[in-house]
């Protein structure tokens, strides 16, 4: 039992008596790491959650931003490891399940996922395994609830050989005025909607807050299947019901079940409950009041609802064929009180359930980290082409077909920019107006973090800001998932509470309000307990007012010219150059350049206002040279680059020019009428830039000067990029 | 040639949608209340060359298990010679 024998006298201390074996499962459930962030809570304060835009921020089940006056949108992110460790099909599902669920409970409509993974090297047979039933899980469940699955990213590492990340993002839109945000008042009723309440799933969240041992490979009551239609229909009658106004407040039922629910509920608002937990549709009839109370069976909704309208939403969810029940109602005296069979099994009082004391463990900075290589040497290379073609076909670079091919991620015609055509997905907002949309991507880089979490996590923040930027949105918000190990071992808790001051810092610096995020502890391979890389991964919304003007980052036309934006370093400490050339994972990692980004952010946006850009890519992992592949392979366009023209600084070789990750930094394609005009603009703000070349023929040519240094044929690339990740995969 | 037959349901703890959807939304919607319930799962026959009917039902079930055709963790596996339960 993961309640410490502190914990249990404090139990007693609340209760001035022994808890019933009801009152200890929902303590167990609710002081589960999972739950209460009892570990992370301290360090979450840090991060700023607030402007003038927010209007829901962290502590209900999914924030809500404003767009465009009267919307709202509602996004949230959420990590599946543990399940899908165990049950990669299923647990990416059941994710996918969850998250949706969280955006609904603010009434909004969901209409994007995300997903954000990390897995296992391809070559590997158990990793294969389970990169193939993640990815599955997650298309069969999207696909069949028809939300597209519009972006995300991928990196594979083999640390995540047994156990994968795997973190999806949900984002929905809702009106301001039908926003389901009430205040539940005593007297309302509870309905629990959905799927029918069973043993799957019982301690979830207790399971997600240790570490997996191989033995806890048969604790299969914590596996948890998917059923995706039932979720369709939670989403049909809910957006119908909310329409209708007829729902106060809701809450998804996920980790820790009920008592979390009804915990969290009725502390936030100075409540009780009272709950007869004979009236919850069972599906098996033999269950004991704790497990109804923890039970975890997905596709179930908590609804809170006036007793004059139970009726009209009693009539909806009928129309659409789902079972509900009303299990009780709200009190006014704070206790939660729950009967079962004619008696009294649980009665707690709210606050003190829903909210533990915060823990804080030991820090130390582990010897391995201290140990790293800080200064790089890296040998001479001759072969430029040959590196770049290492790099270029990194599963860490090349397109990620293989995956989003397997998305349905053109389902409801919103998608202006599909995956793997631009920075960030662009989606159509029809209900605003004609053009309105959003831009969405979600980031992350485990080696950056590996060499240092807090430039690493700071990093995530950065590219996430890029890439909206690079498709013409402007950046409104940000929400963070924290992956690390285990908080109390006190060198994987260092990681955290580094991650953690990384995103706050760089956030407040962007003024990119954290409005919702998730905290994931125990993230530790099956094998040997050792911590799988620990990474921040950052999902942003940005607003595009017309999405005509939204740029994908292809080449376009031959004559125009590519121009770089932004000042490149020596900086190739954990790049997927010196990885993929030399096996190198070391140096110190591109530094966070938040005023850099804001400058170079403001010009790229005119560029593309302006009509002059019409094409942008940011550059993150593989460089300048990564990054101009990308564009000559998705417009099948050559180029002629010239390294000389790169501003940089401190760069004594051809290699740092090329694939160097220093941040801030864009390639766009220049109308060729307009360069005077973009040139003197970055001028005026200041901004430095480099003309690279012209945009013509077959072939990307790589120069510095007179120097030949590169020459690949378009095609050859493109075999490369298109096909790699396949190859790898498939065998 | 022996033909082996592998069905894979969810382990009896694990819930079913599939089987519970049919049960619910055809089985029972259709009146035929009798039916208490419903398990759906996956049927795969090999057509195996192997000397013995053991040999190619021990066969099947080592690929089962190294080629993930099922979870261990999450589904129940039944390997059989086809038409009966052993090679008997």
């Amino acid at each position: 039992m993961p309640l410490t024998t502190e914990e249990l006298s404090e139990i007693k201390m609340i209760l001035g008596r022994e808890p019933t074996r009801a009152e200890l499962s929902m303590f167990e459930a609710q002081w589960s790491e999972h739950c209460s962030y009892k570990s992370s809570r301290y360090y979450l304060r840090l991060l700023p959650t607030t402007n003038s835009n927010v209007l829901i921020g962290p502590g209900r089940d999914a924030p809500a931003v404003k767009a465009f006056d009267r919307f709202a949108l509602v996004f949230k992110i959420e990590s599946h490891n543990h399940p899908s460790a165990v049950d990669p099909y299923n647990g990416a599902a059941t994710g996918i399940g969850g998250i949706v669920r969280d955006i609904m409970t603010l009434g909004a409509k969901p209409i994007a996922l995300l997903d954000l993974l990390f897995l296992g090297e391809p070559s590997n047979h158990y990793a294969n395994w389970l990169i193939r039933g993640v990815v599955k899980g997650i298309s069969d469940y999207g696909n069949r609830i028809g939300v597209p699955v519009v972006a995300g990213m991928i990196w594979f590492d083999k640390s995540y050989n047994t156990y994968p990340l795997v973190n999806v993002a949900c984002v929905g839109i809702v009106e301001v005025s039908k926003l389901v945000n009430s205040v539940p008042e005593a007297g309302d009723l509870i309905v629990v909607a959905g799927n029918s309440t069973g043993r799957d799933g019982i301690f979830g969240s207790s399971f997600a807050s240790k570490s997996l041992g191989s033995d806890e490979l048969s604790n299969i009551s914590a596996v948890q299947v998917g059923n995706p239609l039932m979720e369709k229909l939670l989403i049909d009658a809910i957006t119908e019901a909310t329409e209708l106004g007829l729902i106060k407040y809701m809450k998804d039922l996920g980790g820790g079940g009920l008592a979390t629910a009804l915990s969290e509920l009725a502390a936030d608002h100075n409540l009780g409950a009272v709950v007869i937990l004979d009236s919850l549709h069972l599906r098996e009839g033999n269950m004991s009041p704790e497990e109804i109370l923890v039970s975890e069976s997905q596709e179930r909704m908590m609804l809170i609802v006036a007793s004059d309208r139970l009726n009209d939403l009693g009539a909806v969810l009928k129309r659409y064929d789902l079972e509900y029940s009303v299990i009780g109602y709200l009190s006014s005296d704070g206790l939660i009180k729950v009967y079962y069979r004619g008696e009294l099994v649980a009665n707690v009082p709210a606050k003190e359930l829903a909210k533990p004391r915060i823990r804080l463990w030991d820090i130390e900075i582990p010897e391995e980290y201290r140990s790293l290589g800080r200064e790089l040497r890296i040998p001479e290379v001759n072969d430029l082409s040959h590196a770049l073609r290492k790099v270029l076909s990194s599963p860490n670079v090349v397109s990620k077909e293989w995956v989003y091919s397997q998305y349905d991620y053109e389902v409801g015609i919103r998608t202006v920019i599909k995956p793997g055509a631009g920075d960030a997905a662009v989606l159509r907002l029809m209900e605003v107006s004609e053009y309105a949309g959003i831009a969405v991507k979600g980031d992350g880089n485990p080696r950056y973090v590996y060499l240092n979490p807090f430039m690493g996590a700071a990093n995530a923040v950065g590219e996430c800001y890029r890439n909206l930027i690079s498709v013409g949105s402007k950046p409104v918000a940000i929400v963070d998932e924290l992956n690390a190990g285990n908080p109390e071992k006190p060198t994987h808790y260092w990681y955290f509470t580094q991650m953690v001051k990384g995103v706050a810092w760089m956030a407040q610096e962007l003024k990119l309000p954290v409005v919702g995020g998730k905290v994931s502890f125990y993230n530790e391979d099956l094998s040997n307990g050792s911590q799988v890389r620990p990474v921040t991964t950052i999902v942003g919304v940005g607003l595009i007012d017309d999405v005509r003007k939204s740029v994908t980052y292809s080449l376009k036309n031959d004559g125009d010219y590519v121009i770089v934006v932004g000042v490149t370093c020596p900086e190739l400490g954990g790049s997927e150059y010196i990885y993929r050339c030399f096996g190198l994972e070391a140096g110190e990692i591109p530094l966070p350049r938040p005023s850099s980004e804001i400058l170079n952010g403001t010009y790229v946006s005119k560029l593309i206002d302006l009509g002059y850009a019409l094409a942008v890519h940011d550059v993150d992992v593989g460089g300048i040279a990564a990054a101009i592949s990308e564009m000559c392979v998705k417009g099948m366009k050559g180029v002629m680059i010239d390294l000389s023209k790169v501003p940089a600084r401190g760069c004594s070789r051809f290699d740092e020019i090329m694939f160097s990750e220093s941040q801030a930094r864009y390639l766009v394609e220049v109308r060729r009428d307009c360069l005077g005009k973009a040139l003197e603009l970055a001028r005026d703000l200041n901004v430095e830039v480099g003309v690279l070349g012209e945009v013509h023929g077959d072939e990307l040519a790589i120069r510095y000067g007179d120097l030949d240094l590169v020459r690949v044929g378009i095609n050859e690339l493109r075999e490369i990029y298109d096909n790699t990740l396949e190859r790898l995969i498939e065998g | 040639m022996y033909v082996i037959e592998v069905i894979i349901t969810n382990k009896e703890n694990v819930r079913d949608p599939e089987g519970e959807t049919i049960h619910r939304s055809l089985v029972i919607r259709r009146g035929f209340n009798d039916v208490a319930g419903i398990r759906a799962g996956k049927y795969l026959e090999f057509r195996v060359n192997k000397p013995s009917c053991r040999e190619a039902l021990e066969y099947v079930k080592e690929l089962c298990y190294k080629l993930r055709i099922y979870n261990p963790v999450v589904h129940d596996i039944k390997v059989r010679a086809s038409g009966s339960d052993s090679c008997d």
